[in-house]
Protein backbone atom coordinates (compact mmCIF):
# COMPACT_ATOMS: atom_id res chain seq x y z
CA UNK A 1 0.00 0.00 0.00
CA UNK A 2 1.10 3.62 -0.82
CA UNK A 3 1.42 5.42 1.99
CA UNK A 4 2.82 8.82 0.94
CA UNK A 5 2.11 10.26 -2.68
CA UNK A 6 4.06 12.95 -3.58
CA UNK A 7 2.16 15.31 -5.37
CA UNK A 8 3.29 18.31 -7.98
CA UNK A 9 4.02 21.73 -6.55
CA UNK A 10 0.73 24.14 -6.95
CA UNK A 11 3.19 26.74 -8.49
CA UNK A 12 4.59 24.58 -11.52
CA UNK A 13 2.10 21.55 -12.47
CA UNK A 14 3.94 19.91 -14.64
CA UNK A 15 7.11 17.59 -13.91
CA UNK A 16 9.99 17.29 -17.00
CA UNK A 17 11.66 14.82 -17.73
CA UNK A 18 14.34 15.95 -15.96
CA UNK A 19 12.37 15.82 -12.57
CA UNK A 20 10.90 12.92 -13.16
CA UNK A 21 14.57 11.76 -13.62
CA UNK A 22 16.26 13.35 -10.43
CA UNK A 23 13.00 11.99 -8.32
CA UNK A 24 13.26 8.30 -9.52
CA UNK A 25 17.42 8.55 -8.22
CA UNK A 26 16.71 9.10 -5.11
CA UNK A 27 13.35 7.87 -3.88
CA UNK A 28 13.32 5.29 -1.78
CA UNK A 29 11.47 1.93 -2.11
CA UNK A 30 7.54 2.33 -2.05
CA UNK A 31 7.64 6.32 -2.43
CA UNK A 32 5.18 6.93 -5.11
CA UNK A 33 4.95 10.23 -7.61
CA UNK A 34 1.96 11.49 -9.38
CA UNK A 35 3.55 12.86 -12.32
CA UNK A 36 0.95 13.51 -14.64
CA UNK A 37 -2.68 14.10 -14.05
CA UNK A 38 -4.84 14.03 -16.84
CA UNK A 39 -5.55 11.43 -19.17
CA UNK A 40 -2.76 10.51 -20.82
CA UNK A 41 -3.87 8.27 -23.80
CA UNK A 42 -5.72 11.40 -24.93
CA UNK A 43 -3.08 14.03 -23.66
CA UNK A 44 -0.59 12.71 -25.99
CA UNK A 45 -2.75 12.49 -28.96
CA UNK A 46 -2.08 15.44 -31.26
CA UNK A 47 -5.24 15.70 -32.65
CA UNK A 48 -7.42 15.61 -29.25
CA UNK A 49 -5.72 20.03 -28.60
CA UNK A 50 -6.07 19.73 -24.70
CA UNK A 51 -2.85 20.78 -24.83
CA UNK A 52 -0.36 22.89 -26.93
CA UNK A 53 1.82 21.04 -28.76
CA UNK A 54 4.77 22.28 -26.40
CA UNK A 55 3.12 20.55 -23.31
CA UNK A 56 2.10 17.59 -25.56
CA UNK A 57 5.91 17.35 -26.33
CA UNK A 58 6.78 17.45 -22.51
CA UNK A 59 4.46 15.45 -21.45
CA UNK A 60 5.37 12.55 -24.13
CA UNK A 61 8.85 12.57 -22.98
CA UNK A 62 7.75 12.64 -19.34
CA UNK A 63 5.46 9.50 -20.38
CA UNK A 64 8.26 7.53 -22.31
CA UNK A 65 10.83 8.39 -19.79
CA UNK A 66 8.50 6.98 -17.31
CA UNK A 67 8.40 3.83 -19.26
CA UNK A 68 11.68 3.38 -19.99
CA UNK A 69 12.34 3.79 -16.01
CA UNK A 70 9.49 0.86 -15.43
CA UNK A 71 11.24 -1.22 -18.20
CA UNK A 72 14.75 -0.71 -16.19
CA UNK A 73 12.56 -1.87 -12.86
CA UNK A 74 13.41 1.33 -11.49
CA UNK A 75 9.43 2.26 -10.99
CA UNK A 76 6.14 0.58 -10.73
CA UNK A 77 3.14 2.27 -13.04
CA UNK A 78 -0.10 2.66 -11.68
CA UNK A 79 -2.87 4.81 -12.04
CA UNK A 80 -5.62 5.87 -10.20
CA UNK A 81 -8.86 6.74 -11.39
CA UNK A 82 -10.55 10.00 -9.99
CA UNK A 83 -13.81 10.45 -12.61
CA UNK A 84 -14.48 10.72 -16.32
CA UNK A 85 -10.96 11.53 -18.24
CA UNK A 86 -9.46 12.03 -14.98
CA UNK A 87 -6.61 9.90 -13.81
CA UNK A 88 -3.67 10.66 -11.29
CA UNK A 89 -0.12 8.49 -12.96
CA UNK A 90 1.91 7.59 -10.35
CA UNK A 91 5.60 6.19 -10.31
CA UNK A 92 6.40 4.01 -7.20
CA UNK A 93 10.08 3.66 -6.70
CA UNK A 94 11.18 0.50 -6.68
CA UNK A 95 14.39 -1.14 -4.66
CA UNK A 96 17.46 -0.30 -7.16
CA UNK A 97 18.32 -3.48 -9.27
CA UNK A 98 21.83 -4.52 -9.10
CA UNK A 99 23.27 -4.32 -12.10
CA UNK A 100 26.80 -5.57 -13.28
CA UNK A 101 28.87 -2.68 -12.70
CA UNK A 102 30.77 -1.43 -15.65
CA UNK A 103 34.61 -1.01 -14.58
CA UNK A 104 35.49 2.53 -14.95
CA UNK A 105 39.19 1.87 -15.33
CA UNK A 106 38.68 -0.60 -18.48
CA UNK A 107 36.72 1.95 -20.01
CA UNK A 108 39.14 4.50 -19.54
CA UNK A 109 41.24 2.45 -20.63
CA UNK A 110 39.50 1.07 -23.34
CA UNK A 111 39.47 5.50 -24.37
CA UNK A 112 42.95 6.03 -24.14
CA UNK A 113 43.86 3.07 -25.98
CA UNK B 1 60.71 56.25 -22.47
CA UNK B 2 63.24 55.90 -19.58
CA UNK B 3 65.73 53.05 -19.48
CA UNK B 4 67.91 53.39 -16.90
CA UNK B 5 67.11 54.99 -13.29
CA UNK B 6 69.18 57.55 -11.49
CA UNK B 7 69.99 57.28 -7.61
CA UNK B 8 68.08 60.67 -6.84
CA UNK B 9 64.83 58.79 -9.17
CA UNK B 10 65.57 55.81 -7.13
CA UNK B 11 64.98 57.68 -3.83
CA UNK B 12 62.16 59.27 -4.88
CA UNK B 13 60.27 55.97 -5.93
CA UNK B 14 61.30 54.20 -2.36
CA UNK B 15 60.01 57.22 -0.52
CA UNK B 16 56.84 57.13 -2.40
CA UNK B 17 56.38 53.44 -1.66
CA UNK B 18 56.92 54.14 1.73
CA UNK B 19 54.44 56.58 2.61
CA UNK B 20 52.09 54.56 0.26
CA UNK B 21 52.96 51.72 2.39
CA UNK B 22 52.48 53.39 5.38
CA UNK B 23 49.16 55.04 4.53
CA UNK B 24 47.99 51.63 3.34
CA UNK B 25 48.59 49.65 6.61
CA UNK B 26 47.14 52.36 8.81
CA UNK B 27 43.86 52.33 6.63
CA UNK B 28 43.55 48.58 6.22
CA UNK B 29 44.66 48.01 10.24
CA UNK B 30 47.60 45.64 8.75
CA UNK B 31 50.04 44.51 11.02
CA UNK B 32 53.32 46.63 11.12
CA UNK B 33 55.35 43.46 9.97
CA UNK B 34 53.41 43.36 6.88
CA UNK B 35 54.35 46.97 6.11
CA UNK B 36 57.58 45.70 3.93
CA UNK B 37 55.53 43.12 2.10
CA UNK B 38 52.89 45.83 1.32
CA UNK B 39 56.10 48.27 0.25
CA UNK B 40 57.92 45.82 -2.11
CA UNK B 41 54.73 44.88 -3.77
CA UNK B 42 53.75 48.85 -4.53
CA UNK B 43 57.74 49.50 -5.26
CA UNK B 44 57.90 46.21 -7.66
CA UNK B 45 54.74 47.43 -9.34
CA UNK B 46 55.86 51.48 -9.85
CA UNK B 47 59.45 49.99 -11.33
CA UNK B 48 57.31 47.45 -13.59
CA UNK B 49 55.34 50.37 -15.20
CA UNK B 50 58.40 52.75 -15.44
CA UNK B 51 58.56 52.30 -19.03
CA UNK B 52 55.59 54.30 -19.40
CA UNK B 53 56.79 56.98 -17.45
CA UNK B 54 56.89 60.39 -19.36
CA UNK B 55 59.04 62.77 -18.42
CA UNK B 56 57.14 65.77 -20.49
CA UNK B 57 53.83 64.78 -18.34
CA UNK B 58 54.61 65.28 -14.87
CA UNK B 59 57.44 64.66 -12.24
CA UNK B 60 58.30 61.05 -11.20
CA UNK B 61 57.40 61.28 -7.72
CA UNK B 62 53.54 62.34 -9.36
CA UNK B 63 53.80 58.96 -11.57
CA UNK B 64 54.56 56.64 -9.01
CA UNK B 65 51.77 58.34 -6.18
CA UNK B 66 49.32 57.20 -9.31
CA UNK B 67 50.44 53.80 -10.03
CA UNK B 68 51.06 53.55 -5.93
CA UNK B 69 47.48 54.41 -5.43
CA UNK B 70 46.16 52.48 -8.21
CA UNK B 71 47.87 49.39 -7.03
CA UNK B 72 47.26 50.26 -2.75
CA UNK B 73 43.40 49.98 -3.82
CA UNK B 74 44.05 46.69 -5.56
CA UNK B 75 45.93 45.48 -2.44
CA UNK B 76 43.31 46.70 0.09
CA UNK B 77 40.38 45.15 -2.02
CA UNK B 78 42.21 42.00 -2.09
CA UNK B 79 42.79 42.49 2.02
CA UNK B 80 39.05 43.11 2.21
CA UNK B 81 38.15 39.50 0.32
CA UNK B 82 40.49 37.79 2.26
CA UNK B 83 39.03 38.74 5.16
CA UNK B 84 35.20 38.57 4.10
CA UNK B 85 36.59 34.83 3.17
CA UNK B 86 38.85 34.35 6.17
CA UNK B 87 37.34 36.51 8.97
CA UNK B 88 39.14 39.57 9.91
CA UNK B 89 42.16 38.43 12.08
CA UNK B 90 43.10 35.21 10.14
CA UNK B 91 45.08 33.07 12.53
CA UNK B 92 48.10 31.38 11.15
CA UNK B 93 47.49 27.51 11.11
CA UNK B 94 50.98 27.11 12.26
CA UNK B 95 50.01 28.99 15.61
CA UNK B 96 50.76 26.44 18.09
CA UNK B 97 47.54 26.02 20.28
CA UNK B 98 47.56 27.10 23.97
CA UNK B 99 48.42 24.01 26.34
CA UNK B 100 48.44 21.96 23.28
CA UNK B 101 51.49 20.34 24.02
CA UNK B 102 52.94 21.75 20.82
CA UNK B 103 49.80 21.06 18.48
CA UNK B 104 49.20 24.05 15.76
CA UNK B 105 46.36 24.47 14.77
CA UNK B 106 45.77 23.18 11.62
CA UNK B 107 46.31 20.18 13.72
CA UNK B 108 42.58 20.99 15.04
CA UNK B 109 41.10 21.31 11.69
CA UNK B 110 39.77 18.37 9.90
CA UNK B 111 40.41 17.59 6.34
CA UNK B 112 36.66 18.20 5.48
CA UNK B 113 36.77 21.66 7.02
CA UNK B 114 39.77 22.89 5.11
CA UNK B 115 40.55 24.80 2.22
CA UNK B 116 40.51 22.13 -0.31
CA UNK B 117 36.94 20.96 0.66
CA UNK B 118 35.73 24.74 0.89
CA UNK B 119 36.72 24.40 -2.68
CA UNK B 120 35.32 21.71 -3.80
CA UNK B 121 37.83 19.25 -3.94
CA UNK B 122 37.01 15.41 -2.99
CA UNK B 123 39.03 15.17 0.54
CA UNK B 124 36.97 12.27 2.16
CA UNK B 125 38.75 9.18 1.01
CA UNK B 126 35.86 6.66 1.78
CA UNK B 127 33.25 9.21 -0.24
CA UNK B 128 35.71 9.06 -2.87
CA UNK B 129 35.63 5.24 -3.17
CA UNK B 130 31.68 5.57 -3.23
CA UNK B 131 31.37 7.50 -5.74
CA UNK B 132 33.09 5.26 -8.46
CA UNK B 133 31.67 2.40 -6.95
CA UNK B 134 28.47 4.05 -7.77
CA UNK B 135 29.54 5.86 -11.19
CA UNK B 136 30.71 2.03 -12.20
CA UNK B 137 26.82 1.19 -11.11
CA UNK B 138 25.64 4.02 -12.70
CA UNK B 139 27.61 2.91 -16.37
CA UNK B 140 26.57 -0.51 -15.94
CA UNK B 141 22.99 0.76 -16.10
CA UNK B 142 23.75 2.09 -19.66
CA UNK B 143 24.08 0.49 -23.05
CA UNK B 144 27.60 -0.12 -23.64
CA UNK B 145 27.67 1.88 -26.52
CA UNK B 146 26.70 5.28 -24.23
CA UNK B 147 29.91 3.61 -21.81
CA UNK B 148 32.08 4.08 -23.50
CA UNK B 149 31.08 7.43 -25.13
CA UNK B 150 30.89 8.98 -21.71
CA UNK B 151 34.54 6.96 -21.52
CA UNK B 152 35.47 9.26 -24.77
CA UNK B 153 33.60 12.79 -22.85
CA UNK B 154 36.25 11.97 -20.29
CA UNK B 155 38.95 12.82 -22.58
CA UNK B 156 37.34 14.75 -25.61
CA UNK B 157 34.93 17.26 -26.36
CA UNK B 158 31.88 16.71 -28.41
CA UNK B 159 33.64 19.34 -31.17
CA UNK B 160 36.73 16.39 -30.98
CA UNK B 161 34.42 13.48 -30.90
CA UNK B 162 32.50 15.01 -34.25
CA UNK B 163 35.96 15.56 -35.82
CA UNK B 164 37.21 12.27 -35.25
CA UNK B 165 34.50 9.76 -35.55
CA UNK B 166 32.85 11.59 -38.04
CA UNK B 167 29.72 11.75 -35.94
CA UNK B 168 26.64 13.76 -35.92
CA UNK B 169 26.82 16.89 -33.55
CA UNK B 170 23.02 16.46 -32.87
CA UNK B 171 22.93 12.51 -32.06
CA UNK B 172 26.08 12.83 -29.94
CA UNK B 173 24.22 15.87 -27.57
CA UNK B 174 21.11 13.80 -27.92
CA UNK B 175 22.90 10.61 -26.71
CA UNK B 176 24.69 13.20 -23.93
CA UNK B 177 20.92 14.40 -22.88
CA UNK B 178 20.04 10.03 -22.53
CA UNK B 179 22.98 8.91 -20.85
CA UNK B 180 22.56 12.47 -18.32
CA UNK B 181 19.04 11.29 -17.63
CA UNK B 182 19.85 7.75 -17.27
CA UNK B 183 22.31 8.75 -14.79
CA UNK B 184 19.94 10.84 -12.61
CA UNK B 185 17.66 8.06 -12.41
CA UNK B 186 20.46 5.74 -11.23
CA UNK B 187 21.23 8.07 -8.57
CA UNK B 188 23.85 9.82 -9.90
CA UNK B 189 24.11 14.08 -10.34
CA UNK B 190 26.13 16.16 -12.97
CA UNK B 191 28.77 17.30 -10.92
Amino acid sequence: MISTITKLPTARRRIDETDLCGWIGQAAPGEALEYYRGFLALDTFSQAKRLTERERAELMRVARRAWWASEQKLIHLVQRRHGADDYSYLAIARAKPKYASASLSSLLLAEVA
Amino acid sequence: MQSSISQADLQTLLHEADIAARRLIRKLRLSKDDLADVRQDLLVDVIARLPAFDPKRGSLGAFAGIVMANRAARVAHKVKRERRLCGVAPTSLDEPVPDGDGAARGDLVAEGDGLSAYFGQPVDAFAEVERRLDVERGLGALDPDDARLSAALSQSNIDELVDRDHAARSSLYRRVKNIRLALLAAGLKAA
